[in-house]
């Protein structure tokens, strides 16, 4: 009975406690964005994805914060500069506060979500300019799934998984919340593969991506795909996509700071 | 059916270049191979009937400008990011702002999980 007792204490500890082993603070990766133009893969934006503490009286919190930028040659054109952050419990990656901020062209738009994890809701400010240019807010109340998380932190979290316990065909599924509604996310094991990287050849974990009640994800399961390296960090070093106005891929550039 | 070769090769030829000289220039390739061959056909059915070559040698100079230029831009322009001022202005305050509403949050984390992240952090501060 002690010993049964014990395992159950055990099963519910590792439950509780699920441990970040690969999100490190001081992380920082960039990445090249590209976008499908007439055949032709061209450079459109830097994306970064970093990772900081942020010390409350009450927590110490993981900052996980992705930005992308448009290079200077579209700036003109097409000025993007865009930031998305998410505040998480640094062992479980459970999303506290997430914010983002689009400033694409003239378009701005600013979600900002607060987790409720004990009543399961999230209470959302959206702040959107108007056709003359006047900011406003909605505020709205939003109730969730247990486990939702938002976009930045399941991005994380797919990379804390334990893929090398994984099935070739193993799918999981991942809600998300994003623009006020729940998605779901399914992210499904290929198997391995080795790919040439601006970091060195690496042997990567090759995951198809889609999306369950959204049609933003377009393409047969080849065609969104996300290669995370086969190692304790498991890096993101190449993704590609596909949505309703074309395709486009992103390449790392650069990994420091990493945990392993 | 010179002629029409010798237009398509003209719009073709400053379609291109117009192309080279914007962020676009990568994809002015494809119009400027296309100029180069009704340039060619042009030019093989003009020397056949002994015609005058010289708007064909004009699309022929069109096209080496896009070509050059376009080149030029793909092996000497880096690809940089602009100015992140604005954003990186935007990151602190941003940091700030969530520090005040995380303040106000119930974060719902137990004592003892509080414990493990800290250790955990300062370990990691300490690699």
């Amino acid at each position: 009975m002690k010993q049964l007792f014990g395992i159950a204490l055990l099963l519910f500890s590792s439950m509780q406690f699920a441990q970040n082993t690969t999100i490190a603070v001081g992380e920082k990766l960039t990445f090249t964005a590209s976008y499908n133009m007439s055949g032709l893969m061209t450079d459109i934006a830097q994306v970064t994805m970093e990772t900081g503490q942020v010390k409350t009286s009450k927590a110490t919190l993981l900052h996980l914060k992705c930005t992308a930028a448009t290079f200077t040659k579209w700036d003109n054109f097409f000025k993007i500069r865009d930031l998305y952050e998410s505040y998480v419990s640094p062992t479980s990656l459970a999303p506290y506060l997430y914010k983002r901020d689009i400033n694409e062209g003239s378009y701005y738009k600013f979600m900002q979500y607060t987790f409720s994890h004990k009543t399961n809701s999230v209470k959302s400010l959206m702040r959107k300019k108007n056709g003359k240019g006047v900011i406003y807010d909605v505020n709205s109340n939003v109730q969730i799934n247990v486990g939702t998380k938002d976009i930045v932190s399941t991005i994380y979290h797919i990379r804390n998984l334990d893929i090398h316990k994984a099935m070739p065909g193993d799918v999981q599924n991942f809600k998300v919340i994003f623009d006020n509604k729940e998605l779901i996310i399914g992210v499904k094991y290929v198997g391995k593969e080795t790919i040439q990287t601006a970091i060195g050849k690496r042997e990567c974990y090759k995951l198809a991506l889609s999306l369950k009640n959204n049609a933003v994800l377009k393409g047969s399961s080849n065609d969104n795909l996300l290669y995370l390296t086969a190692d304790a960090n498991k890096v993101p070093v190449y993704a590609k996509f596909k949505i309703p106005v074309g395709n486009g891929e992103l390449k790392i550039k650069s990994a420091t700071g990493l945990k392993n | 059916m010179r002629r029409l070769f010798i237009v398509l090769g003209f719009i073709s030829a400053v379609l291109a270049l117009i192309i080279a000289v914007t962020p676009l220039s990568q994809i002015a390739y494809v119009p400027a191979v296309a100029a180069l061959i009704f340039a060619l056909i042009a030019f093989y059915m003009a020397k056949q009937k002994q015609y005058p070559k010289k708007s064909i040698q004009l699309i022929f100079l069109l096209t080496f400008i896009a070509l050059v230029l376009t080149t030029y831009k793909s092996v000497f322009n880096v690809a940089e990011v602009g100015n992140l001022d604005e954003l990186e202005l935007k990151e602190e305050a941003s940091i700030e702002d969530s520090k005040e509403l995380l303040e106000e949050l119930d974060l719902e984390i137990d004592e003892s999980e509080l414990e493990i992240e800290t250790e955990d952090l300062e370990g990691l501060q300490e690699e």
